[in-house]
């Protein structure tokens, strides 16, 4: 079976149309030209972006804020799925039972969130198999660790693209619980919470490099074929 | 310091600034009611999520990696099957996920059902072989005697429909299986419009083409249904077998009784 290595990848597999890729190029493009203008109109260049053509998609969002989203929207299912896991595995008990049964409920309640807003416009929920990092206290931990400190990079490192400041508003509400969870998950496994005055921001491209590393996504395999049967009949 | 005398050595310094010294209040004010109110967050996080009992669900996988099948989740016991990563349809190799375990190396072992002979087998697999765990609600069973089969989805009854079964020279095998693939689109009127290959295998046919799977399909002669006319298969009309093709996913476990 093939494996997806990236985000950008399962992105691209289920954007038929090419809309999340050319919305993407295009919220990427905005953040280049605000960056070429000194970050001096970040509000006006959000609007000189619009301007140029941006459409709009669910609720009256933006489309490249639709494509942030749903990038979020896989972060989301990436990290609902393994405590989801996690915990019908039945692996884990304790104290990281019972964070993987909160931090789980919350990362779903983050999914279904997002699925709303972004209605036909979200992304479906990939596969994910976690090669048995559910199914172990330390692995998890160590996955889990690496998850919630990924979020917290990604969430800062997308928040300045977002044009719409209710989105942006959103979004910094999650972002505190996702680091939350990381000083949480850090804690379990033995490691110091915080331990920067100044968390960096990942860019698009680290966070796939970071995923990709993991092959966590892979390919949904095809159970149905066409072919002639050789049941006994 | 108590919280209490913070307090009052706060307000002793607040009172002992001149008036001069102390923020103009009413400008202070003032510009805190200039300020834009935040903008009301667009997602509505809903409360937490927790899991549903889980009691109707059950997992599966497929075979990533040939591997061996053993009795016991230790390298060194003995070989109970070789499994190959694709089934005689060519689709992956499913497998019922049942429960997971760590050797004393730390390595990760699964228990699975095997579609081998006899029928019923488990053993266990290295969890690096196998692949994405993936679950479902649904469960299909096949009831011998009633010559009916019905399919639950989350405890609920969602399909009935007569069926044909094997006769008592070919009998459909009784036990525990899986759905492992859906065939579909082939010129073959006697198979119907689709096919469920099984985990489960005929114990007289096994030297039918394929390894004598048993599956779940249409048929040419409706007119037989119900009624114990098979050579093991699971045989509907056309109509319900498109009906259930709708409902079942790959993947769903199989009762037959």
């Amino acid at each position: 079976m093939d494996r997806l290595t990236s985000f950008e990848g399962f992105l691209t597999s289920v954007d038929r149309d090419g809309a999340i890729a050319e919305t993407r190029a295009l919220a990427d493009a905005s953040v280049s030209r605000r960056r070429l203008l000194g970050l001096a109109f970040v509000g006006a260049g959000a609007t000189l972006v619009a301007g140029v053509g941006e459409g709009r998609a669910a609720s009256g969002l933006s489309t490249s804020d639709v494509s942030i989203l749903n990038y979020a929207l896989v972060l989301e299912y990436l990290q609902a799925s393994f405590y989801t896991e996690a915990e019908r595995g039945g692996a884990l008990t304790g104290k990281t039972a019972e964070a993987a049964h909160i931090v789980g409920s919350v990362e779903r309640a983050h999914v279904t969130a997002f699925r709303q807003l972004l209605g036909s416009k979200a992304v479906k929920r990939p596969l994910f198999d976690f090669q048995g990092t559910t199914e172990q206290p330390q692995p998890f931990l160590k996955t889990a660790v690496a998850f919630e400190d990924l979020a917290v990079a990604a969430y800062k490192g997308q928040a300045p693209k977002l044009t719409s400041k209710a989105v942006l508003a959103a979004a910094v509400g999650i972002h505190s619980v996702e680091a939350r969870h990381a000083a949480w998950m850090r804690g379990l496994f033995g490691i110091t919470p915080a331990v920067n005055a100044f968390d960096q921001p990942a860019t698009r491209q680290s966070v796939n490099r970071i995923v990709a590393s993991t092959h966590f996504i892979v390919e949904r395999p095809e159970m149905r074929r066409r072919r002639k049967p050789e049941f006994t009949g | 310091m108590s919280a209490l005398a913070a307090l009052t050595l706060v307000s002793q310094i607040w009172a002992g600034l001149s008036a001069s010294d102390r923020p103009d209040e009413t400008a202070a004010s003032a510009a805190l009611d200039a300020l834009p109110a935040a903008p009301a967050p667009s997602l509505h996080i809903g409360r937490p999520e927790h899991l549903a009992s889980g009691r109707y669900l059950s997992r599966w996988t497929i075979v990533r990696t040939r591997t061996i099948a053993r009795t016991e989740p230790v390298a060194t016991s003995s070989p109970v099957a070789s499994l190959a990563t694709a089934t005689p349809d060519r689709t992956p190799n499913a497998l019922t996920v049942l429960r997971t375990t760590t050797d004393a190396a730390g390595q990760l072992w699964v228990k699975v059902r095997l579609p081998v002979l006899p029928n019923g087998t488990v053993a266990w697999v290295r969890r690096h072989s196998l692949g994405a765990y993936q679950t479902v609600s649904t469960h299909l069973v096949v009831d011998r005697q009633r010559l009916r089969a019905t399919l639950h989805r989350n405890g609920r009854l969602v399909f009935t429909a007569p069926v044909g079964v094997g006769t008592d020279s070919w009998p459909t095998p009784a036990g525990s299986f899986l759905i492992r693939s859906e065939l579909t689109r082939y010129a073959s009127a006697f198979y119907g419009p689709v096919a469920f290959g099984m985990s489960a295998r005929s114990a007289v046919l096994t030297d039918w083409p394929g390894g004598g799977f048993v599956g779940i399909h249409g048929t040419n002669e409706p007119r037989l249904i119900p009624g114990r006319i098979s050579h093991g298969c699971v045989r509907m009309r056309n109509s319900d077998i498109l009906r259930l093709a709708k409902l079942m996913p790959v993947g769903t476990p199989v009762t037959i009784r």
